[in-house]
């Protein structure tokens, strides 16, 4: 039986070591609040892009730093900056999360995650007016 | 109310659906309960047995005739039916009528259904005694996937999303203006067409693959479970083995193809990105080898009988899971792919708890038998090393599906917890340990024999490829300097069981065909993690632009580089030019030029042209799809990650958008260059027609015969006049459009005997510009090679064991 109890107690560590490690290095949804509070930790942001404020895009001097403007769900806006070219069709998406920290009172994204529904649940809006209208 | 007639509607074969899918339904039940009492019921059983596989027979011909109409509804564009014009459109190529078909999550139910029937009716045939308990879990499942297409309505319960909704009648539709216009049908342009990500030829073979792959698992679960109810618990294995092998190889290969797709057309640049929908595929397909394992030393030895019966269980309710977690919505940001949430979420957790509780029923039923059977291995033995691989993988998928289930975690526990900032380094550091483990099993474990072996018996056959092994992956590591000890040690793993396996085929087998089936799907997965390894940890990006303003520590990515229209620009050995676009129906090609210089003499010759593309879908969205030019090698990846989509049709403007001009004194003989060509006097002369132009006998005209050389050796020829008439001297100015150059013959210089030529480039010559992004991806092949070995190897062992049957 000395065996079994062994590789039972092996399996047990790794597993509560397999917890462990996915809850530590979780990140967390946040508003840009707990984000400013805690600056230099890592947030998910969830947002609503600012189309009133112009995009932030100049590929001749970076071509890896793309600026935008996002509303998070508290409705406070914060610059962000990503480091990566403009996502296609940025524009369309209807909710954005980005991933990053508070630097010097910008948010830094390392990820943007953008939500179409165009894409895969249609915009209602876009799609209704494919239907005959009167 | 005053019924509206609607005009124009072929209304027969929506009747005509529902009619058979409510017959699929009822006929499946119906069944899977005579089968229960065919082998209940033993002196009935023979008239029984002949019942239910009529019914089920119903049943396959109503499903088969559902999925027949879908198509035949979606051949003739028949819009009045939602499914058909939500997923498909007039304007889609026929080729993709099936992944129209499977795009929604009814499509992909009558998929998985249908897989079903073509499995069940090779055990109707072929699996004799089995066929009754076998089948009656076949039927049940047929009957809960049927369920999902059923679409009825009791009170506020909604059983199923049902594929002949009517158009006008489908609750999204509700309330707008065209539901009370009778001609509406006419009206409508088209549909909405298939997403355009699925508009790819990998997505017309993967689903279905995958799918036959998740049917497949269903039969190594109805078998254990037969075993359960009849008190067959030994035997169920060996019958359900070549399924399991099946459903290895088909699950295996959908996984692959699904990797070889995200490779080829997606954007993220690589084939495996840990994504959650990968993810779900890709843990039962670990519990299904960790399962197939330990049914093979079931037969040997009894003490793995548990945990088969638990792993194939594992597997078919992870498929469920996988299932649930891609088409509940849950995964909500976290997954780019997942279909749209039809409510039917609580309906899957409906049908994953009753085969779960069913499994936990009849394993606590028997455990008095299942008890009796375990026993200790021997450390020496086969048994017991393949009992830690599977542990192993076991763990693996734990982990997986773990990190996975963070929305799952979040809607049970209500916390706020969003996957790891880096994905792919939090699995990595987990599932590179594993697969340094698996590797170091795989390559030891067939030297071990079944039951006992002598430990020195086992380190000389060992010796030879261990030795070999560690030269050549200490020799490799030197060269290829990982920056981390993981990757150096899973190098020379899977170098390691790909040797070991080689020799135990050549020495051992001594090469018989037939008996080397695991070996040959060892050394494919020895190659796929040395491909894998090889290809990631030392992919080279080489589109980095070293002449961007350092940002500092936030900004680490510079994987993209502008370059501007006919600019060239050096990415490692390569000197890369965009020489523009190209439209060509729904898609916009971007042609970029490599070219490998000489130094010795200072030119370049054109190695290949790439041509990264994007599907212009103004409906559903834009999606841009990579090149890759395949060496034996390596791979050259590249990707427009940014370009201007707002300006395409631009019209050819003339003078407004041409910069001040460069004004050159030329000679006959002369050559100028501009920003794309060069530009060489040949000679002065008459113009060829005068009449053409428009002047009198009188006027003196001169003509500058320009030849001008593009970058692409592509030769233009232009003739700008000087003309004098009366008093006045002006320019006839002429153009080279695809150059986006003009010329104007401004003077002539009679003292200098020189010419004044005018150069003027257009603004959109600088303005046309692509971002892009190009990863060198080496020994890439090896992985592919890989996939192909572990086919082989997997079709080796099924045969054989269906002949061991």
């Amino acid at each position: 039986m000395k065996t079994s109890y062994i590789i039972g107690i092996v399996v047990i560590a790794i597993l509560i070591g397999v917890i462990f490690s996915t809850i530590s290095e979780s990140s967390t949804y946040a508003p840009f609040s707990t984000a400013i509070e805690h600056s230099g930790k890592t947030y998910h942001v969830v947002g609503q892009l600012n189309l009133e404020k112009d995009f932030i895009y100049e590929p001749e001097k970076n071509a890896n730093v793309f600026g935008f403007y996002l509303i998070d769900v508290e409705g406070k806006e914060m610059k962000v900056l990503y480091n990566g070219t403009k996502p296609q069709d940025f524009e369309k998406s209807e909710q954005v999360v980005v991933v990053g920290k508070i630097s010097n009172n910008e948010f830094i994204a390392s990820e943007v995650l953008m939500k179409c529904p165009s894409k895969y649940n249609g915009n209602e809006q876009q799609r209704n007016n494919m239907l005959p209208q009167s | 109310m005053h019924e509206i007639q609607y005009i124009g509607e072929q209304l027969f074969f929506g009747k005509a659906g529902n009619f058979f899918l409510a017959l699929s339904f009822a006929t499946a039940l119906i069944a899977a309960v005579s089968y229960y009492i065919t082998f209940k019921k033993t002196e009935s059983g023979n008239s029984m047995k002949r019942f239910a596989r009529n019914a089920f027979y119903i049943h396959a011909f109503s499903i088969l005739t559902v999925i027949g109409l879908i198509f035949y509804l979606i051949y003739n564009h028949r819009f009045e039916y939602y499914y058909v014009w939500q997923h498909s459109s007039t304007i889609l190529p026929l080729k993709y009528i099936f992944s129209c078909f499977w795009e929604g999550q009814e499509g992909s139910f009558l998929l998985w259904a249908f897989w079903h029937i073509i499995l069940a009716f090779f055990l109707i045939r072929r699996s004799g005694e089995w066929e009754a308990p076998v089948m009656m879990t076949v039927c049940l499942v047929q009957a809960f996937l049927a369920s999902m297409v059923l679409g009825i309505h009791i009170g506020d319960l909604n059983i199923g999303s049902n594929p002949f909704t009517l158009l006008r009648d489908h609750p999204d539709m509700a309330g707008l203006p065209f539901i009370s216009m009778p001609d509406y049908l006419s009206k409508i342009d088209d549909g909405r067409g298939l997403n355009p990500l699925l508009q790819n030829y990998w997505m017309v073979i993967h689903p279905p693959t995958l799918f036959l792959g998740f049917a497949a698992t269903l039969i190594p679960f109805a078998y254990a479970m037969a075993g359960l109810i009849i008190g067959k618990i030994r035997e169920w294995a060996s019958p359900a083995l070549p399924w399991a092998f099946f459903g290895m190889l088909t699950l295996g290969t959908g996984i692959l193809m699904g990797a070889a797709w995200a490779y080829e057309a997606l954007s993220f640049g690589g084939f495996w990105a840990w994504d959650p929908v990968e993810n779900a595929s890709l843990v039962p397909w670990l519990t299904l080898v960790g399962a197939s394992h330990v049914m093979l030393i079931n037969k040997k030895n009894s003490s793995a009988l548990l945990s088969s019966i638990l792993l194939v269980t594992f597997t078919f309710i992870l498929v469920l899971y996988s299932t649930f977690l891609t088409r509940s919505g849950i995964l909500g940001d976290t997954s780019v792919h997942a279909f749209t949430d039809l409510g039917m979420s609580g309906q899957l957790l409906v049908y994953m708890l009753f085969f779960a509780a069913q499994a936990v029923y009849l394993i606590i039923r028997n455990r008095h038998v299942l008890k009796g059977l375990s026993g200790e291995d021997n450390l020496f033995s086969r048994e017991f090393w393949m009992f830690i691989g599977m542990l192993v993988l076991v763990i693996s998928s734990i982990q997986i599906t773990f990190s996975t289930s963070i929305p799952v975690w979040n809607k049970i526990f209500g916390t706020n917890m969003a996957p790891p900032q880096n994905v792919i380094e939090h699995y990595n550091s987990w599932q590179i340990p594993i697969a340094i483990i698996i590797c170091i099993l795989i390559a030891v474990g067939q030297f071990f024999k079944y039951k006992n072996t002598a430990p020195r018996d086992v380190n000389r056959k060992l010796a030879l490829s261990l030795i070999s092994a560690l030269a050549v992956s200490i020799t490799a590591s030197v060269v290829l300097k990982y920056d981390r000890i993981h990757y150096d040690l899973l190098m020379f793993a899977s170098i390691f069981a790909v040797f070991a396996n080689l020799d135990y085929a050549l020495r051992i087998l001594k090469g018989r065909l037939p008996f080397t089936g695991g070996s040959v799907a060892h050394i494919g997965i020895g190659l796929i993690m040395l491909g894998a390894l090889i290809s990631n940890a030392k992919n080279e990006v080489i589109s980095k632009n070293i002449l961007d303003i350092d940002l500092g520590k936030d900004f680490p990515n510079n994987e993209n580089i502008m370059l501007i229209k006919n600019d060239t620009l050096q990415m490692g050995k390569y000197f890369v030019t965009y020489q523009g676009k190209e439209r060509e129906g729904i898609y916009i090609y971007y042609n970029i030029e490599y070219l490998l210089p000489d130094y010795t003499n200072g030119t370049f010759s054109k190695a290949f042209t790439l041509s990264p593309k994007v599907q212009i879908n103004p409906r559903m969205g834009n999606v841009s799809e990579p090149d890759t030019k395949h060496f034996f090698n390596k791979d050259i990846y590249t990707h427009v990650t940014y370009a201007d989509l707002e300006n395409l049709d631009e019209g050819p403007s003339k003078e407004d958008t041409y910069n001040e001009p460069e004004v050159h004194q030329m000679n006959i003989g002369d050559t100028v260059s501009t920003s794309n060509s060069l530009v060489y006097l040949e000679a002065i002369g008459k113009p060829e027609n005068k009449e053409l132009t428009g002047l009198s006998e009188d006027d003196i005209v001169a003509a500058a015969i320009l030849k001008v050389v593009d970058v692409n050796k592509k030769l233009y020829e232009t003739q700008p006049l000087f003309i004098i008439k009366g008093k006045t001297a002006f320019s006839k100015d002429t153009y080279i459009d695809e150059l986006g150059l003009k010329f104007s013959f401004s003077r002539i210089d009679t003292e200098n005997k020189k010419l004044e030529i005018a150069i003027s480039e257009k603004k959109g010559n600088k303005r046309d510009f692509i971002i892009m992004k190009a990863i060198i991806f080496p020994e890439i092949n090896i992985l592919w090679a890989g996939c192909i070995l572990m086919i082989i190897g997997t079709l080796i062992t099924i045969v054989k064991r269906r002949s061991i049957n």
